[in-house]
């Protein structure tokens, strides 16, 4: 490791610019995170045209903020509303919410934050020790690794994202085709473009995602106003026994421990995102407590357990991204659309051409961990007032940005009737359960499976036979198989999703 | 749950095969000096949404002979349905609009009167909220990002 790099990327994460560009983000994420409905894929979908004008560190920093804002803010909501900001927080619920009625919701509200930021911080470092050195191993790989790799993480994410497996890999053959539109890379011959010169690129990657993660969901919740319409948040007072204590934070710290290893074990697999780590991390602090009758009645245990896990799922899935180049979930996979906005291949070759770049995010990472300590602590009040705002009003907002996010980029008409069609299809395919983040994971990784797959085609000249000699990428292919057969097994017997969440 | 798997399972089999039959052969291009087509890939998508579609079809139809759920739904709240696609007619509206005005002179406009028939009645309420988001997009893009008005 060359320290003059890593000691110059802290350089860079500590400067003015930096703090207010991570500092951004942070506090816009726990802004959108209050805001019941808006979840943290919705966020960076919104806010990818936002980071044009920044440099590659300050916008990938920016964004990797903002995630971590909106996991933090979402257990406001989820403890003052008992309506969770964002699928993963509803396990805050179950102890959040009555800790606040019983008139402690400040000290739920700082448990939570402290969870989260532990939580996160921990993830990040395990992220740093295990990403570089998985990094250097994937640069070994090759073509038919890779393409193994990837076909396994899409079988992977389709059967574990969606209810079904068959509608998870529908959606991601849905997103693969759609994802081959452009330019073919090696004939240049343009692609089901049907004579549009806009489409030579393909189908741009901000109206996908705002279309399908943004703007379908703002017309599901109008739809849902019809029926729900009012708040009501547990206000903060001046109570004193509202105060939280070293004793009682020191209680929750081995739950809080538990949760980060289970919410990185679970961030660093494909498909399976925070929602499963929460809740899982909630059933194992349940099982492990001496007094488990205390859960979902107000145990700080049962507040730290969701939170650490929740938050430790954000670095987590930045491991087979920065690793491998895969991502694990949406908001992994909208960074991949980011990073190639602005010119560059998030991946092992990172590692290898851009190390300082690197470095200075995952310094960034541990600047954005402490901004969101200090604006979680302090902001406390004004993040209690933003659970107020009814959604109504919050709806024509957000697709007013929908709609301004795809102008700023330059594509006038055409792109607002794309963004719109892709709204129509994220709706469709929420309301009828196929996974909308394989088929967005799908979308953004096809480039990367067709190359490596035409690689492997040309090299090999067509003869399965040299698989033999690349034990890794036979491994996966096995692997990818068994998950199909296995997968396909669970839903005709038990048609049950196991992640009932999507992996966002 | 199974019809709804059942009609969506049906419109997965017309896509793949519309692209099977109609787009990829017609619109996928086609080199015989390339080592593999360009609509190998997209062919391959296809041909899986194919066999899902079909699996999910024949699911469907299991369940629904099983639990003698019938094909069509006679009991369709059409005013639920009226409720949720005026949102997608409005957003039409809007995109066509802004074909020919910029976002920053008729967005406070459009917020306004979405918020209006969101159900909003206090004037401070409609006013800020349609002037605001206005007046950030005005500094990010005319000043932060230099591309004008958009």
């Amino acid at each position: 490791m060359d320290f003059s790099i890593v000691g110059s990327a802290i350089g860079e994460a500590l400067t003015l610019d930096s703090f207010i560009g991570i500092g951004g983000g942070v506090l816009l994420g726990y802004i959108i995170g209050v805001i019941p409905g808006l979840s943290r894929s919705v966020a960076i979908a919104i806010a990818i045209p936002l980071t044009f004008y920044m440099s590659p560190y300050i916008a990938i920093s920016f964004l990797i903020g903002l995630s971590k804002g909106t996991a933090a803010g979402s257990a406001v909501s989820a403890i003052l509303l008992n309506a969770p900001g964002e699928a993963s927080s509803a396990a805050t619920c179950l102890d959040g919410y009555p800790m606040a009625k019983n008139g402690r919701p400040k000290t739920a509200l700082k448990i939570g934050l402290l969870a989260s930021v532990l939580g996160d911080i921990l993830a990040t470092i395990i992220l740093i020790f295990v990403a570089i050195p998985f990094a250097r191993v994937a640069l070994l790989f090759g073509p038919y690794e890779m393409a193994a790799i990837l076909a396994f993480a899409l079988v992977f994410i389709a059967g574990l994202s969606s209810g079904s497996l068959f509608k998870g890999l529908a959606a991601c053959g849905l997103g693969i085709l759609l994802g081959t539109v452009g330019l073919d890379s090696q004939t240049g011959m343009p692609r089901m473009t049907f004579g549009y010169t806009e489409l030579m690129d393909g189908f741009p990657l901000i109206a996908v995602a705002i279309g399908t993660l943004a703007l379908s969901e703002m017309f599901l919740q109008a739809e849902r106003l019809r029926t729900e319409r009012h708040n009501m948040s547990v206000k903060i007072n001046d109570n004193p026994d509202d105060r939280l204590s070293w004793p009682e934070f020191r209680r929750t710290i081995p739950t809080i421990m538990r949760g980060t290893g289970v919410g990185t074990f679970v961030g660093a697999l494909p498909g399976l995102g925070p929602s499963v780590a929460s809740f899982m991390s909630y059933g194992m602090a349940k099982r492990a407590s001496k007094t488990p009758e205390r859960f979902g009645k107000g145990a700080p245990e049962g507040i730290a357990a969701s939170e650490s896990a929740d938050n430790a799922v954000i670095p987590a899935a930045l491991i087979p991204l920065f690793g491998l180049g895969i991502p694990g979930n949406v908001s992994a996979a909208l960074l991949v659309g980011a990073f190639a906005i602005h010119g560059i291949t998030v991946g092992p070759l990172l590692l290898r051409e851009q190390p300082e770049l690197l470095y200075s995010i995952f310094a960034g990472m541990i600047v954005a961990s402490i901004l969101m300590l200090i604006l979680g602590w302090f902001g406390l009040k004004l993040f209690a007032q933003i659970t107020r705002v009814p959604p109504h009003v919050v709806i024509p907002i957000v697709i007013f940005f929908c709609i301004a996010g795809m102008l700023l980029q330059g594509y006038g008409g055409f792109g607002l009737i794309i963004l719109l069609a892709f709204a129509v299809l994220g709706y469709l395919m929420k309301k009828f359960d196929y996974s909308f983040v394989t088929f967005l994971v799908a979308f953004i990784i096809t480039p990367m499976l067709e190359l490596n797959l035409r690689q492997s085609i040309i090299l090999s000249r067509g003869d399965p036979m040299i698989l033999l000699e690349r034990p890794i990428a036979v491994f996966f292919i096995v692997c990818t198989i068994l998950a199909l057969i296995a997968l396909a097994v669970r839903t005709v017997k038990v048609r049950k999703p196991v992640a009932e969440a999507p992996a966002d | 749950m199974a019809r709804h798997s059942f009609w969506s399972g049906l419109v997965v089999i017309v896509i793949a095969l519309l692209a099977l039959n109609w787009i990829i052969p017609g619109y996928a291009g086609s080199n015989p000096f390339a080592q593999i087509p360009p609509d190998l890939v997209p062919r391959l998508a296809s041909w899986l949404m194919l066999i899902c579609g079909l699996c999910i079809v024949t699911g469907a139809v299991y369940d629904m002979v099983r639990q003698r759920i019938p094909l069509f739904n006679s009991n369709i709240d059409w005013p639920a349905l009226a409720w949720a696609s005026w949102p997608f007619a409005y957003v039409a509206l809007a995109t066509w609009v802004l074909v020919y005005v910029k976002i920053t002179y008729v967005g406070p406009l459009i917020i306004a009167l979405l918020l209006y028939l969101l159900g909003e009645r206090r004037w401070y309420i409609l006013v800020g909220c349609s002037i605001v988001p206005v007046a950030m997009l005005y500094v990010l893009s005319v000043y932060m990002m230099r591309v004008g008005v958009v």
